[in-house]
């Protein structure tokens, strides 16, 4: 029981704690009921607060929520919210969890393909939500000595994701974002590995390309900071070429910076 | 204290006095292709924090008319202060809008670390008047600029406070030097819901703070019993005892700029035109009226 006047910090807790799980030192007796009871008034800020994560759960994961059914999604979601709850105003950024939750949600475990397909769409949401850079000036980059080429490292654009899932989370996430029943109901369930970039576009929101392995090794590499010369000799030494994989990666505005480092690897 | 070194901007005259409708995601290519005849646009601050499509829009949105921030996130009523990275974000996205008006609620959202998707009330104590009164202080200097802080709609009370909820704000305001947001809805729901006089708290409010109004639907949660509440939902059309109430603001504070809020079941853009119509007509009564008063 706690006193009678409550510090704010001890209101804002109880109240936290009301609306999130239900755990902890119980607000009601701060609260004036009347009419309507303190329990059922704290339930309309409960119902708020959870409707808008389930909201912004089923924006960001809108394939996942088709495959799975409205009321699945929802029952899903409000499952999550017991592990997770986001820590800032930003919601945008909440639901990174959400996929890791669906590979262990037991009700789920008939569609094995539902993780890597919310893998997929939260990479997306990202590249679509990811703060705006400065563009990479090609000219800087033009003006870099040709024999100093091998020491540069990117700096990879904050909207680019790279994924690896199997096959069948792929061509269904294509199926359901084109609204293809043909390709759906063709989906081969015997699934290889398949090598995503996933990018923000000027245009049309996000792109997924398909990479082959080789490149995406590469341009995984390449994002997290190698030198040019390592990460073309890696390339090499499986016998692939890959200038015009970093020509192609350019164009596609994948990097917005890089620096020279002479020092040599790593 | 009003900090020192900010400009000392009047946001009352930033926004002509007429009737704007807040801008969601459904309607970006129709206001950006078709141009309506708005005076200008009010947005949810946190819908833009990040980058991508969405910013860009608004950037388009802002290149053809005066754009407010309305934040949800600020959580100016936090015991543990204010979240330096959310103050640093808004303060990023401002830089690049240039917002005419920047404004947030009289109420907290976030305790430890956890941010709860929704405007709690506060105890209305001395305790969270210096808080608050702190907390807007930091996010004016944060912003180097007047705030407006803005009525809540409340479903709870709580038993230690000793302060009303009019009094509060208007003490916020004189303190801080902040602005007010009057929702008129607002005011008729909490007055509804804890049976207060909805004309006692519009009187009195500090009348040459308030420099923007919001109108908004809300609608009547039956409970068991037959009790009911009024939940300010943003989910249809003003409601005629609001626009009645309207009308009283006017009188009380002049022609102030007036934002129609549509959240959900989100309207056809014609639908908000409509609404903004309505308050438009009832702006330029009140600008007539007060230029009769003054002629006379």
């Amino acid at each position: 029981m706690m006193r009678a006047a409550p510090s704010l910090l001890e209101v804002q807790q109880a109240v936290h704690r009301a609306i999130v799980d239900g755990v902890g030192p119980d607000p009601e007796p701060f609260i004036v009921g009347g009419s309507i009871e303190a329990a059922d008034r704290l339930a309309i800020h409960r119902h708020t607060a959870q409707h808008a994560l389930v909201k912004t759960l089923a924006l960001s994961h809108p394939v996942v929520r088709k495959l799975v059914g409205a009321e699945f999604f929802e029952g899903a979601a409000r499952h999550y919210l017991q592990q997770a709850w986001p820590s800032m105003a930003w919601l945008d950024a909440f639901g990174a969890g959400f996929a890791p939750f669906l590979e262990c949600f037991a009700p789920a475990a008939t569609l094995p393909y539902l993780a890597d397909v919310a893998r997929l769409e939260w990479a997306v949401h990202e590249a679509l939500h990811a703060p705006e850079p400065a563009g990479l000036d090609l000219s800087r980059l033009a003006a870099v000595a040709p024999d100093q080429s091998g020491a540069l490292r990117f700096v990879a654009h904050p909207a680019l994701r790279l994924l690896a899932l199997n096959q069948a989370a792929d061509e269904i996430w294509h199926a359901v974002i084109g609204e293809d029943d043909t390709a759906l109901g063709a989906v081969d369930p015997l699934t290889r590995p398949r090598w995503l970039l996933v990018q923000r576009t000027e245009t049309t929101g996000a792109q997924v390309m398909r990479l082959t392995e080789a490149d995406w090794n590469f341009a995984a590499a390449l994002c997290k900071g190698a030198r040019l010369q390592e990460a073309l000799e890696a390339g090499a030494a499986r016998g692939v070429a890959q200038d015009e994989t970093l020509g192609r990666l350019l164009a596609s505005a994948c990097f917005v910076g890089f620096t020279i480092d002479d020092r040599g690897p790593p | 204290m009003v900090g020192a070194g900010m400009p000392a901007m009047n946001v009352r005259t930033a926004i002509p006095a007429r009737a704007g409708v807040g801008l969601r995601f459904a309607h970006h290519r129709a206001v950006i292709e078709e141009r309506p005849p708005l005076p200008w646009f009010e947005v949810h601050t946190e819908n833009y924090l990040g980058g991508g499509p969405n910013l860009r829009a608004l950037e388009d949105v802002r290149r053809l008319y005066p754009v407010s921030l309305h934040g949800v996130g600020l959580s100016l009523g936090s015991a543990q202060g204010l979240d330096a990275t959310h103050l640093d974000r808004v303060a990023d996205l401002a830089d690049r809008i240039e917002p005419s008006l920047l404004s947030d609620h009289l109420s907290w959202c976030v305790v430890d670390g956890h941010y709860l998707p929704d405007l709690l009330p506060l105890p209305m104590t001395e305790e969270a008047l210096t808080v608050v009164c702190r907390n807007v202080d930091a996010a004016q200097q944060h912003f180097r600029r007047q705030i407006l802080v803005e009525n809540p709609s409340s479903y709870l009370r709580y038993r230690h406070s000793t302060i009303p909820e009019w009094e509060f704000l208007a003490a916020v305001s004189r303190r801080t030097g902040c602005a007010v947001l009057c929702d008129v809805n607002n005011i008729h729901v909490s007055a509804c819901n804890h049976g207060w006089s909805a004309q006692a708290y519009l009187d009195a409010l500090p009348a040459d703070a308030v420099a923007q109004i919001h109108l908004a639907g809300h609608s009547l949660r039956a409970l068991e019993d037959g009790r009911a509440i009024r939940i300010d939902d943003h989910g249809s059309r003003v409601a005629p005892e609001v626009w009645a109430l309207y009308r009283q603001a006017l009188l009380r504070f002049g022609p102030l700029p007036t934002l129609i809020e549509w959240d959900n079941d989100i309207p056809p853009l014609d639908v908000l035109l409509d609404e903004a119509a309505i308050a438009d007509r009832l702006l330029s009564e009140a600008d007539h009226d007060a230029r009769r008063a003054v002629a006379a």
